[in-house]
């Protein structure tokens, strides 16, 4: 035996660690998609007026 | 404060309630008695489920709306809403399968809870497609909404599928199947994702109408020296 109970996942931190840092990836990435795009949206309607 | 500025008030709230949620939810939240540490994934997967099933709803209410009353404004809604549905349920899949690895064993298995949600990220992600490839507004919104409505279907059974048939995925997280030391990372960050997203959603709205406003406004002017194939 080496301490570890039966049907306990031991450790697994690097699993915790890639799910927030694709959240974090994907959500930042997603949300400075959308504000670049609606920023120069609005220059080009400001520059066709 | 002007009152094009609360999108980016909302979506700046909602990062900063995910900031607050995810440290409690990795630093100060106890470990899970049989899942250990990965059980920590529960406080960004289960909020961004829930969202992704939250956004889907409003893109087909506003389907709905856009088929019965019709309006830009809904059409430009429903695309903002299916992008960020589309952007949650990849996000989810990826999060579950980073969950599912210690604790199934497994990447990836085509279990109903697995298989509806797929169904549901690759429906979303071809209306969104669709909603490219159509150049005429008028067509392009009733199809798309035409679509949401049909593809929706697939909302509840992603809901229902844990309890109507025999999944490798557990039950549905709630207050009631949580213990309550998990409570308020899991709440604060359900509240993050929907403020981010309903900032997102807004401001996406507003690109997809602007983009409308673009198609139906004439043509520019054809200068003189253009015509002429001078230079500009």
């Amino acid at each position: 035996m080496n301490g570890a109970s039966a049907g306990v996942i031991q450790g697994g931190w690097e699993f915790v660690v890639a799910a927030y840092v694709a959240s974090a990836v994907i959500l930042l990435g997603y949300a400075f998609s959308v504000f670049w795009r609606y920023r120069r949206a609005r220059s080009r309607r400001d520059t066709a007026l | 404060m002007g009152k094009g500025v609360w999108p980016f008030v909302m979506a700046g709230l909602g990062l900063a309630l995910l900031a607050w949620g995810s440290t409690w939810g990795l630093a100060f939240a106890p470990r899970e008695a049989y899942m250990g540490e990965v059980q920590r994934i529960m406080y960004v997967h289960v909020p961004t489920a829930w969202n992704a099933m939250l956004v889907l709803t409003f893109a087909f209410a506003c389907a709905l709306v856009s088929l019965l009353r019709g309006g830009w404004r809904w059409d430009a809604r429903l695309e903002a809403a299916i992008e960020a549905g589309v952007v949650l349920s990849g996000l989810v899949c990826i999060q579950g399968s980073i969950w599912a690895r210690p604790t199934w064993g497994v990447w990836w298995d085509w279990d109903p809870r697995l298989t509806t949600t797929a169904v549901l990220l690759f429906a979303f992600g071809g209306i969104l497609a669709l909603r490219q490839f159509v150049d005429d507004p008028v067509k392009r919104a009733v199809w798309s909404s035409v679509a949401v409505v049909i593809a929706y279907v697939d909302v509840p059974l992603v809901y229902f599928s844990v309890r109507w048939w025999n999944s490798l995925h557990q039950l549905q997280s709630t207050p009631e199947t949580v213990s309550r030391a998990f409570h308020w990372p899991l709440r604060i960050n359900a509240f993050g994702v929907l403020f981010l997203l309903i900032g997102l959603v807004e401001l996406r709205a507003r690109l997809a109408f602007l983009r409308r406003e673009a198609e139906s406004a004439p043509p520019p002017p054809v200068r003189v020296a253009e015509a002429l194939g001078g230079v500009r």
